[in-house]
């Protein structure tokens, strides 16, 4: 009797491994907050798409948040413990990861009409999902470009709606500091905050920057920083005199975040760091005198180059022919299958990178995206490949925070290249 | 017996041995999951740190480099500048915290149990609640535009505009050390309240009958008596401030411009940010030996008697 339940016990420890001994492949996805790409309710939708079709295939989700998911995956990378699938885009996939050896190359998924695709949208998305010698690191679902925004019914009581395109969404340089300056008159005081507290946003502030005497954060093939340019130093000069005048203010204290909370509570007039998705976001937060209206950055010439945003997927190799393969059906299914590539970007809140995929918001809940899309001929070089980035990011926020604590600017820039291009 | 007898050795039995043997087996068996624990996620962790910090260990490299992670430390500006606020939270820390929750701890302690609980929580509450919350709340008050802080200081008169408490360097430490006293003062007070309460009181009775004052009362009776607790709390408190990040983390990211960086942070970010696992590492050891010195010299500063 012993011996029978015994062998009874046996079998039922046993079994479940038999159970579980079928066709399924297990794979894992980590996503960051790509628009509703970081909501569960989302994310299982299109999981269930998938297995409709791929019933064989268990993906299980991570969510990563941009404080500590970085980490997360440095963490998981030292231990390889990392998840199959990451989305995320090409500063992480390709610049970090993938040139440090971690990424898996997926060349084979960029055949000959998806690259056609993509780059009758964007020859800058194919070029930034590879590296220096080609390899793809990076299957790109969406993009976008970021920019700045105003509170329409602030410019129209200051009177400086006159200085804006209301057409194209772009002003000039001259325009800018007018506008500034009818704020200021009108009492719309403060008008914008130049958040410098770190943590994100960056592409906000470096592109206004750039922008306002046409000058280029990187050279042309991003092997080094240019803050310390003629152009960016001029331009560094010209907001730290208007943050000296109380004309601008500018906050080590706050971040990105913080600054979009300002101004959808309507305490600032513009905000810097701004984006279709961050417009569907942010709707439900926006206080009644609040009219959000998209802009270029101002620029000298009156055509801004506005920072890309890119973000698809990523394989990291974990040893297992089958999950990469599983991994891979999963990508291309999320971002080329017929009934859910569209989907996929939907989800976003962004712009798909295949251009058969056209406008994918007409007559949808979210239409007023559509609107974003007058920007992207704005797209400007995807520079944020250029090697030693994280680091560089840290002293960009330093520079603006000993530049506006009264350092000069041109000796500050300079520290700011010393140590960026290191 | 005179001091210089010797007393002969006792014959042990190898029964008594044998029974010892056993003693000690089954208290090594009982100890023996909390020391795996404390091998496998205190000592196997410190010494692979020791090992790191002799290596340029990055996500793409792992050679050996000797020493020079530290010489790179003493040469690092911001390591510097970040061990030198460390050390100005933990001098300005430390000893406020300590005084301040003997001084709540000795009003409270006599009220009446009901009120004493009440006061313990309400100082205890900052402790249990998570740092993330406890530092939204506080970004709030030191808010730019809107913070309760400008708004109450403009009111009172003290200010005529508003302050930039976490942007502007000259604040911005301080109000991390006053967002860490918040937070530290709690379990002092809950202990000091503990260990007053536990003092001798026909010893305070029998001074008071001959005239002391209530100074002399406290320091040359209380003070004796909680010198263990004192000492406790300031080891614990010098170790916690030494290790202060979620709130640089969260609050200020050790800006700006540097003037909250701490050592903590620092190894977070060369670690995690900058993947330089081998220099912080380095910067681990360093932090582990000043903790280590401090808490030996406080030992040493309030050893007592019978301590």
């Amino acid at each position: 009797m012993k011996k029978l339940v015994a062998l009874l016990l046996c079998l039922m420890l046993v079994l479940p491994v038999f159970a579980f001994a079928d066709d399924t492949v297990e794979i894992t996805l980590w996503t960051y907050p790509i628009g509703s790409w970081g909501n569960a309710e989302t994310v299982d939708g299109i999981i269930a798409s998938f297995n409709a079709v791929h019933p064989e295939i268990k993906v299980t989700v991570q969510y990563l948040d941009y404080t500590s998911g970085d980490d997360q995956v440095t963490t998981a990378i030292e231990a390889k413990t990392t998840p199959d699938i990451i989305m995320e885009g090409p500063e992480r996939l390709v610049a970090n990861w993938g040139a440090a050896g971690k990424m898996l190359d997926i060349s084979d998924l960029w055949d000959d009409a998806v690259k056609a695709d993509i780059i009758a949208a964007s020859p800058a998305v194919e070029a930034a999902c590879k590296n220096g010698e080609g390899i793809y690191y990076e299957y790109p679902l969406c993009m976008t470009t970021h920019c700045m925004v105003i509170n329409y019914n602030d410019f129209e009581a200051a009177g400086a709606l006159q200085y804006i395109d209301e057409a194209t969404h772009t002003w000039t340089t001259e325009g800018f500091l007018n506008a500034l300056d009818a704020l200021n008159a009108a009492g719309y005081v403060p008008t914008a905050v130049v958040y410098c507290g770190g943590q994100g946003g960056d592409q906000g502030t470096r592109a206004l920057v750039t922008n306002l005497y046409s000058g280029q954060f990187t050279n042309a093939d991003h092997t080094a920083y240019t803050a310390d340019s003629e152009e960016n130093i001029k331009a560094l000069q010209l907001l730290q005199t208007l943050v000296n005048e109380g004309k601008l203010d500018a906050d080590p204290g706050i971040v990105a975040g913080d600054e979009i909370a300002l101004f959808c509570n309507s305490t600032i007039s513009m905000g810097f760091c701004w984006n279709a998705s961050a417009a569907v976001s942010n709707k439900a937060s926006l206080a009644e005198d609040v009219k959000v209206f998209p802009m270029a950055f101002p620029s000298d010439d009156g055509i801004p180059e506005l920072q890309g945003g890119i973000w698809g997927f990523g394989l990291f190799d974990n040893g297992d022919d089958a999950r990469v393969a599983a991994a891979k059906t999963f990508v291309k299914f999320v971002c080329d299958d017929p009934a859910q590539a569209a989907a996929s970007v939907y989800a976003s809140g962004f712009f798909p990178t295949r251009a058969s995929l056209g406008d994918i918001y007409a007559g949808t809940d979210k239409a007023e995206n559509g609107e974003y899309a007058i920007f992207m001929p704005f797209l400007g070089d995807y520079y944020q490949v250029t090697p030693n980035w994280a680091a560089q990011r840290t002293e960009w926020w330093n520079l603006l925070q000993r530049i506006f604590a009264g350092g000069d600017v041109a000796a500050e820039a300079a520290v700011y290249a010393q140590n960026a291009n290191k | 017996m005179t001091s210089g007898a010797v007393r002969a050795p006792r014959a042990v039995s190898p029964a008594m041995r044998a029974a010892h043997r056993r003693e000690n087996l089954a208290a090594y068996i009982f100890m023996a999951p909390s020391l795996l624990f404390f091998l496998g996620f205190v000592i196997f962790p410190m010494g692979m740190c020791l090992v790191t910090s002799f290596f340029n260990y990055t996500m793409t490299d792992f050679s050996w480099i000797g020493l020079a992670n530290y010489v790179e430390m003493f040469q690092d500006a911001i390591f510097g500048k970040a061990l030198v606020n460390t050390i100005v939270i933990v001098v300005v820390s430390v000893p406020v915290t300590c005084m301040f929750s003997l001084w709540v701890a000795s009003l409270i302690y006599k009220m009446k149990d009901v009120h004493t609980s009440f006061f313990r929580c309400v100082f205890y509450l900052p402790v249990v609640t998570g740092s993330v919350a406890v530092t939204v709340v506080w970004k709030w008050i030191f808010n730019n535009y809107y913070g309760v802080l400008n708004y109450v200081c403009k009111n009172l008169g003290l200010i005529t505009r508003n302050i930039n408490w976490l942007g502007n360097p000259d604040y911005a430490l301080g109000c991390i050390i006053t967002i860490l006293l918040t937070t530290s003062v709690g379990q002092p007070i809950v202990l000091y309240v503990s260990a007053l309460s536990n003092v001798d009181h026909s010893l305070i009775e029998a001074a008071s009958v001959d005239g002391a004052t209530n100074m002399q009362v406290f320091w040359k009776i209380k003070w004796p008596q909680i010198m263990p607790t004192t000492l406790y709390i300031l080891v614990i408190t010098t170790i916690n401030s030494f290790q202060c990040f979620a709130l640089i983390q969260l609050l200020t990211s050790g800006g700006p411009n540097n003037s909250t960086q701490t050592i903590m942070y620092y190894i977070y970010y060369n670690a995690f940010k900058l993947s330089r696992y081998g220099y912080g590492s380095a910067m681990g050891i360093i932090l582990a030996i000043i903790i280590a010195l401090f808490s030996a010299l406080q030992f040493k500063l309030a050893k007592t008697d019978n301590g």
